[in-house]
């Protein structure tokens, strides 16, 4: 038996009569899946600063201004061989003097310079910069001195352990944060729609005495949990486009300028912000559905 | 043909109340019965029964030849789509209105719409309230609510009607004409059962009585009196 006249006109006269539950149920979604989204957007962009970081690790492998050419290009294929490198980049002599010059202009320490004192090397990226002591090694022999033709492998060996070690604290933090919230949402949104539905426990009852099937009775329920959690969750996002467009981008931009972060929520190249939408609605309107279906299991029984 | 029957039916509550002691009793198809005794003497607690609202304590009961004390709980609001109730405390439905209250019974059996645009409004008229068809239950009078009880009871002119004291809160006119649509429901072979308090009723329509007394049925009587 398909009804759709009657479920749609009763969801609806039910949602305007019920006004004040439902409005309750809405405005709990709303609020509680904005602050879910503010912080899903905050952590994003934190894991952003911190990978970006993380990319700015790298190895400068300095070598002896004699160094023969098969041995620079030996030392070049190794580097390029193993599977931890993502970029390896060669500076020359030339080229090391050239940028230290751009980077120093208008300083006296120029006019002090003779010759080029400056060594060539190689600057490696990793694909896994946790990886950075394991690498460094290798440009070790078994006495500790560097192997011939390296002069100095420089990475910041305790910034980089101290950054790394802060960054799985702050990851971890942040996912509880987020799987608290999660569940604290999921709790009051159930609660507020299960209390709706409680309320209205001798209307079901009445229903089922005058013939209704439980199906009869579940559907405007289910209906109308959905569309509080689905409204709720729109308005959250238009609360949150307002929090981002007004304020977070300001923030965003600033990072994106000082520190050339790739990965922002908003403001980021992969549009992780409709994400973060497209989930709060899909979260909500489920999670409105999820609570009367369970709701309903409570009071609607023959 | 047997509509209702009762086989050595008792009720005892969870707090031990013995409201129905070992009913037998038959009601044929088409009868009108009154269900009288006083206040307590489990004259709501057989109705009840009737429709499964709560479930008998031993013996079976049986609706047109079938035993719906093993009836599976999916197959119960079919059973109660065939029994029109007028329950004793009305149960309407708070947030409809008295025109929704009464196409409910028909919305739950899958009647299109343009049928019930027209039964409702007739419905409503024969119970005296086409005016008020736009109110809530709680800018109703107890009587008027209990007349759109009466409605929903029989808009979907089910087989069998129970009435539990549907004159309780009525003046004697419009007693009378609920009786008058009782009679007539009952004149197209809907088998009536009415639980009452009302003597004059009884005395005047002269129908089938049974009485119960704390839960036993002391008399069953054709063309019967409401008692001393
Ligand atoms: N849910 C219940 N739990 C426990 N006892 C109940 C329950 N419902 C009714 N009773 C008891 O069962 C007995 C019969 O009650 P019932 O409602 O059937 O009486 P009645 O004849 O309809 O009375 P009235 O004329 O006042 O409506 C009474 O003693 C009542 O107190
Ligand atoms: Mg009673």
């Amino acid at each position: 038996m398909v009804r759709p006249r009657y479920f749609f006109s009763e969801t609806f006269t039910s949602l305007k009569r019920n006004f004040l539950m439902g409005f309750t149920a809405i405005t709990t979604v709303a609020i509680t899946l904005f602050i879910v989204g503010f912080f899903a957007i905050l952590v994003f962009d934190i894991q952003g600063i911190i990978n970006s970081i993380k990319g700015q690790v790298e190895l400068a492998v300095y070598l002896e201004d004699n160094i023969s050419t098969e041995l620079k290009e030996y030392i070049e294929e190794e580097i390029k061989s193993w599977e931890e490198t993502d970029e390896l980049k060669f500076i020359s002599k030339e080229q090391a003097l050239e940028r230290f010059k751009e980077q120093n202009q208008g300083s006296d320490i120029l006019k002090e310079i003779q010759g080029n004192p400056l060594p060539a090397s190689f600057e490696i990226t990793l694909k896994d910069p946790e990886k950075v002591d394991q690498v460094a090694l290798r440009f070790v022999d078994k006495d500790g001195n560097y192997i011939e033709g390296v002069d100095d492998v420089i990475y910041g060996r305790n910034y980089v352990r101290r950054l790394f070690s802060i960054t799985a604290i702050v990851g971890t933090i942040a996912i509880l944060i987020i799987i608290v919230l999660l569940l604290a949402t999921i709790v009051l949104i159930f609660n507020t729609i299960r209390l709706s539905i409680y309320a209205r426990r001798k209307e079901i009852e009445v229903m089922k005495l005058v013939g209704a099937t439980n199906w009869f009775v579940r559907i405007p329920f289910l209906f109308e949990g959905f569309f509080e959690g689905f409204t709720g969750s729109i308005l959250s996002v238009i609360l949150l486009y307002l929090l981002s467009s007004l304020l977070l981008v300001k923030g965003e931009s600033v990072i994106l300028e000082t520190m050339r972060v790739k990965e922002l929520a908003i403001l980021g190249s992969g549009n992780m912000i409709f994400y973060i939408y497209g989930g709060i609605v899909i979260l909500g309107g489920f999670i409105g559905l999820l609570s009367s279906a369970i709701a309903l299991r409570r009071y609607v029984k023959v | 043909m047997d509509m209702i029957e009762f086989k050595n039916v008792s009720k005892v509550y969870d707090d031990d109340t013995a409201a129905l002691k070992d009913i037998d009793l038959t009601i044929k198809k088409g009868e009108f019965l009154f269900l009288v005794g006083p206040s307590g003497s489990g004259k709501s607690t057989f109705i009840k029964l009737l429709i499964k609202e709560i479930k008998e304590t031993k013996g079976s009961i049986f609706i047109a030849g079938r035993n719906i004390c093993k009836l599976k709980s999916s197959r119960i609001p079919q059973l109660r789509r065939n029994i029109g109730c007028v329950f004793q405390d009305f149960k309407l439905l708070p947030n409809k209105t008295v025109f929704e209250n009464v196409a409910f019974a028909l919305e739950v059996i899958g009647r299109p719409g343009y049928e019930i645009k027209l039964q409702v409004p007739q419905v409503l008229k024969l119970v005296g309230l086409h005016n008020k068809d736009q109110s809530y239950p709680h800018q109703l009078s107890g009587g008027e609510q209990q007349r759109v009880s009466i409605a929903r009871a029989f808009v979907n002119r089910p087989p069998i009607l129970l009435a539990d004291e549907p004159t309780g809160n009525l003046d004697p006119a419009t007693s009378d004409g609920i009786m008058k649509i009782l009679s007539r429901i009952n004149l197209i072979g809907t088998t009536v059962v009415m639980a009452t308090h009302d003597r004059n009723i009884v005395n005047s329509m002269r129908r089938r009585v049974v009485e119960l007394e704390e839960g036993e049925l002391i008399r069953d009587q054709k063309r019967g009196v409401y008692g001393d």
